[in-house]
């Protein structure tokens, strides 16, 4: 079985606090893999770091083998030097512009005569050169550090960030629901088909019938996925007035739109009714099995039932590091987990 | 003058400048610390100070006081309570009626608001600038800058020296220094001052543990207003003139100083406000006057870029 | 499909009404030329495409932009820098307009590209100090941009030059006409779009529309260039229509409040909103005002002597107090936008 998601040694610190410790988890692909642990045992920040909202302070995270994070590449490298010479040019024309302007244009032009731009071009290069190397050379190589630097460093900071996590294939949900509340719910679905849209800005400017197409296809695409949460009756409602259980599935139809790898829900069945849970339950069942190839889904859980009626392994979190993983079963009669989550109540409730 | 005597002479109009742009950018980044919210008016409501400082002179007659004498130096001191309790239940008064009714309101609301404050205040200064006293020239030309009568005497303090320090640098620093200190000791060691580093962590959370948030809130615009009010005193015992829309000019330093240090950080304030007043004063020496503000404007971006919440800022993160 | 419904779809929308509107002028101008109420109503559209680049960023992104009127200026200069006698250029109107727009375009991308990434709040900032710089800039290039008397004589748009006296106020009128609505149709169709969709989740919830796919940066990015070539239209249309650059000072912060009233009164996030904000706002600040200003003037209340008396030095409060009330009484505008019943705020 070839893994869907490995960390390395996962590790998240804020400040002094360290949320989550050292964690290796190995998901393999087509599994329901459920995290659970006491509140604040960092399941969250966890899934954070996994979907890229926060960089892992160390360690790291592979989705089939490969770390969604942009490596130094030759395009790169090339766009930095490009932007470093770009901003180089521009600190240079901008502080001789005007002697560049008086001596290419001003003296060249007459009105009524014609004009020649090699002789503006030429004018323009023998008037920068000629100009002391504090206005030619200290502006070239300060521009050119600083756009630079400042490229490389906007790169840095971008390099593992959630769009980037998305696009390897990875989507999620939210604890507390984050829809786009003024949106619809067909709309809600569609911005998460976002990445897979291929029309252009300008031919959307001018709504191209290739857009249209594009559009209608997408719509049908969105809809089916809404037939398949059981909401398709509610495409065209603000998601905001939806009840909150409808809202909790359409996140799952967004979560789902991007066509993802590997779907982390957070608490899927938080503030359900046992109805809307059961309904829930199926409904994750359904999207291993719909899925071509297998996707892998990955959920946080409180609610007992569900947690051993759908998982194939369960990892445990206590204080932010692993204390145990195996199937439910396994799980139940672990000691470790009996004592540090489930409590003396739980595992009389067991046995 | 030599070369070092030219710098260091840029360099104290640069510290002196600087601290009175702290002394604004300090209201910037208190608010913005408590409410998330950027003051637009408050650079105009620094020139609706210096409008009632000069108003209080004119009203009271001691427009020709000898500078340095006894009853230049009761003005001032006089000045010195005015025109901030002035500006401070101005700037109450704007957050209770402007501000307040939109705290639930998404972010944008408050903003669009303060922009428009700020474009009343404005409007309140060319008018102010239009009143018939003798001050304002009668009235005649509203939107013409205004002589402020010098209370300072322009003596050099170093004798014979070719620096130039007169009581003008001087105040600022004696008034500056110590109401930094107070601020600061205000903030970390009262029980408001605790119950103002609550509100501005967690209003909700504030709230809960019995702290009066909008109080704490009105208290803050309070203080904003007084430092405002400080700084619109030094400034124009310090330039002499007065106009409607120096508010927006020094309003927009000010800010940048506030972000540059990292907003809602008051140690950064300072130092944001300190380094604009350097870099304005490097730039107008060595560059040229009129391309200080772009010089100062590429310096925010570079900083920005590197350090995107300011010098001395945290980054913060969203809760998920 | 019923009959009734047939019939509702016959009725004007609230943007084809408000075009209808905009088509008074020319009648007027056609019955009473006298009042040259082409020439007098011709700022509302140059304003309202202004107000639909401010409506990009703000409206459908979420981000304030403080400095449309530097991107204005930009647009202006571009304009009359390609067009006027005095330089070699000379490449006509319409291909000058064009090359204006990818002006504003590039400034925006060039300013949007280091600071887009930084909190929301930051941008304001940055986007007013762009404003004055842009100002300052313009002054201090004397050389080229001719300082306070500004670059002329500037070529109006015509669509048949110099053949049958096409050159009439209600022409120019109707051109400037054609082209809002140009706008106003590729902003409804960005709307309906995978961009507008984008645009609406980044301003709603950006760590969302993240983790979702959406690129954010370039998505704010496309927001902030596309508006920024938005405003560059409007200079570039109010440079043509004056004849003039004007001087820098007119793109001064007022302007950017003036576009920002503009689409607050009318609603954010609306295409018929915007263009609502700009019949009230550009109609009271530079057709009642100023006509107000005239009749006074010719009565002998001046401005010189009191200085209430002269209605031009109401601007800054007209202004201020359409931004407080609208927040106060009705946060979405006018027209709030249609597609969220809620509006944006």
């Amino acid at each position: 079985m070839t893994a869907a998601l490995t960390t390395h040694d996962v590790t998240l610190r804020f400040g002094g606090l360290v949320a989550v410790d050292n964690v290796n988890i190995t998901v393999n692909r087509g599994e329901i893999f459920a995290i659970i642990g006491p509140n604040g045992a960092g399941k969250t920040s966890l899934f954070n770091v996994i979907s890229g909202i926060y960089p892992a302070s160390a360690g790291k995270i592979c989705v089939e083998n490969i770390e969604p994070c942009l490596q130094p590449s030759m395009a790169s490298r090339l766009q930095t030097a490009y932007v470093a010479l770009i901003s180089g040019l521009s600190a240079l024309v901008v502080v001789n512009v005007t002697a560049v302007w008086q001596a290419s244009i001003n003296e060249l032009f007459v009105f009524g005569e014609p004009f020649t731009w090699t002789s503006a071009l030429r004018a323009m290069f023998f008037t920068i050169v000629a100009q002391p190397l504090t206005h030619t050379v200290l502006p070239l190589i300060i521009g050119a550090t600083i756009g630079g630097l400042a490229c490389h460093s906007l790169w840095y900071a971008g390099r593992r960030n959630t769009e980037v996590c998305s696009r390897s294939g990875l989507a999620r949900t939210f604890q507390n629901v984050r829809l786009f509340p003024q949106l619809s719910a067909l709309d809600n679905v569609l911005i998460g088909m976002h990445a897979g849209f291929a029309s252009g800005f300008f031919s959307s400017l001018f709504r191209l019938p290739a857009v249209i197409r594009e559009e209608r296809r997408a719509r049908e695409f969105a809809l089916g996925l809404l037939r398949f949460v059981g909401l398709e009756k509610y495409s065209d409602q603000i998601a905001g007035s939806l009840p909150y259980g409808s809202q909790r599935r359409l996140e799952i139809a967004r979560a789902l739109a991007s066509k993802p790898k590997v779907l982390l829900l957070d608490e899927p069945a938080a503030g359900m009714n046992p109805t809307e849970s059961a309904k829930l339950m199926e409904i994750i069942k359904r999207i291993r099995e719909s899925a071509d190839g297998g996707s892998t889904i990955i959920l946080i859980e409180h609610d007992m039932k569900v947690v051993m009626g759908i998982s194939d392994r369960i990892a445990v979190l206590d204080y932010g590091s692993k204390i145990a993983d195996g199937t439910p079963a396994e799980i139940r009669s672990n000691p470790d987990v009996i004592k540090a989550y489930l409590g003396a109540s739980f595992a009389g409730d067991t046995q | 003058m030599t070369d070092i005597e030219v710098l260091i002479q840029q360099l104290l109009t640069g510290l002196s400048n600087g601290m009175i742009i702290a002394l604004i950018a300090l209201g910037y980044t208190m608010v913005f610390g408590i409410i998330e919210l950027i003051n637009f008016a408050h650079g105009d409501l620094f020139m609706l100070g210096c409008f009632a400082a000069l108003t209080a002179l004119g009203v009271s007659g001691m427009v020709d006081v000898e500078p340095g004498g006894i009853a230049s130096i009761i003005t001032i001191a006089a000045l010195f309570i005015i025109v901030p309790t002035f500006c401070a239940t101005i700037n109450w008064c704007v957050d209770r009626y402007a501000y307040r009714p939109l705290r639930n309101s998404p972010k944008l609301a408050p903003l669009v608001s303060a922009l428009g404050v700020s474009f009343i205040f404005i409007n309140i200064g060319l008018f102010w600038g239009g009143l018939p006293l003798e001050v304002f020239g009668y009235g005649s030309a509203a939107a013409a800058p205004k002589n402020f009568p010098a209370l300072l005497p322009f003596d050099n303090l170093l004798g014979d020296s070719a620096i130039f320090v007169t009581w003008r640098e001087l105040l600022v620093v004696l008034v500056t220094i110590p109401i930094l200190a107070a601020l600061l000791y205000f903030v970390k060691c009262t029980a408001t001052g605790k119950a103002l580093r609550a509100t501005a962590q967690n209003p909700t959370a504030a709230r809960l543990m019995g702290i009066h948030v909008d109080s704490v809130i009105g208290i803050t615009f309070i203080i904003g207003g007084a430092l405002a009010g400080v700084a619109s005193v030094v400034y124009a015992l310090t330039y002499n003139t007065v106009f409607f829309q120096m508010g927006f000019r020094v309003g927009v330093d000010a800010f940048t100083a506030a972000v540059l240090g990292g907003i809602g950080n008051l140690a950064g304030a300072c130092l944001g406000g300190l380094l604009i007043g350097l870099v304005r004063a490097l730039s107008d020496q060595y560059i040229a006057t009129q391309w200080t503000n772009s010089v100062v404007f590429g310096i925010l971006i570079v900083v920005l870029i590197f350090r995107p919440s300011g010098l001395l800022g945290s980054r913060t993160r969203e809760k998920v | 499909m019923n009959p009734l419904s047939k019939l509702k779809s016959f009725a004007p929308s609230d943007l084809q009404k408000i075009f209808i509107i905009l088509m008074l002028p020319v009648f007027i101008e056609m019955i009473f030329p006298s009042l040259g109420a082409c020439d007098r109503f011709k700022p509302i559209l140059v304003f309202a495409v202004l107000g639909f680049g401010l409506n990009v960023v703000t409206g459908y992104c979420g981000l304030l932009n403080l400095g449309v009127a530097a991107f204005m200026a930009i647009g202006a200069y571009t304009f009359g820098i390609l067009t006027v006698s005095i330089y070699p250029f000379q490449i006509g109107a319409w291909p000058a307009l064009l090359v204006s727009c990818c002006a504003g375009a590039a400034a925006g991308v060039a300013l949007g590209l280091p600071t887009l990434r930084l909190r929301g709040d930051y941008l304001a900032i940055v986007t007013l100090g762009f404003g004055e710089i842009v100002q300052d800039i313009l002054r201090n290039l004397e050389v080229i941009t001719k300082g306070s008397q500004g670059i002329n004589p500037l070529p109006r748009l015509v669509v048949f030059p110099n053949e049958r006296g096409l050159d009439s106020p209600i022409v120019s009128y109707l051109v400037i006409l054609c082209i809002v609505m140009f706008v106003a149709w590729t902003m409804r169709n960005l709307e309906r779009s995978a961009v507008g969709r984008a645009w609406t989740a980044v301003r709603d919830d950006e760590l969302a529309a993240g983790c979702m796919g959406v690129p954010v940066v370039r998505t704010k990015l496309k927001a902030f260039a596309f508006g920024a070539a938005l405003c560059s239209l409007a200079g570039a249309l109010w440079a043509s229509g004056l004849g003039s650059t004007g001087e820098p000072g007119n793109f001064d912060f007022a302007l950017s409040i003036l576009a920002l009233c503009i689409v607050i009164v009318g609603g954010l996030g609306s295409v018929a909103g915007v263009l609502v904000g700009a019949i009230i706002m550009v109609g009271f600040n530079s057709i009642v005002l100023v006509e107000l200003s005239e009749r006074l003037g010719a009565a002998g209340f001046s401005g010189t002597q009191n200085v209430f008396a002269s209605p031009a030095n109401w601007k800054y409060f007209v202004l201020g107090a359409a931004l407080i009330i609208t927040m106060r009484l009705r946060p979405n505008g006018l027209l709030p936008s249609k597609p969220s019943e809620g509006g944006v705020l």
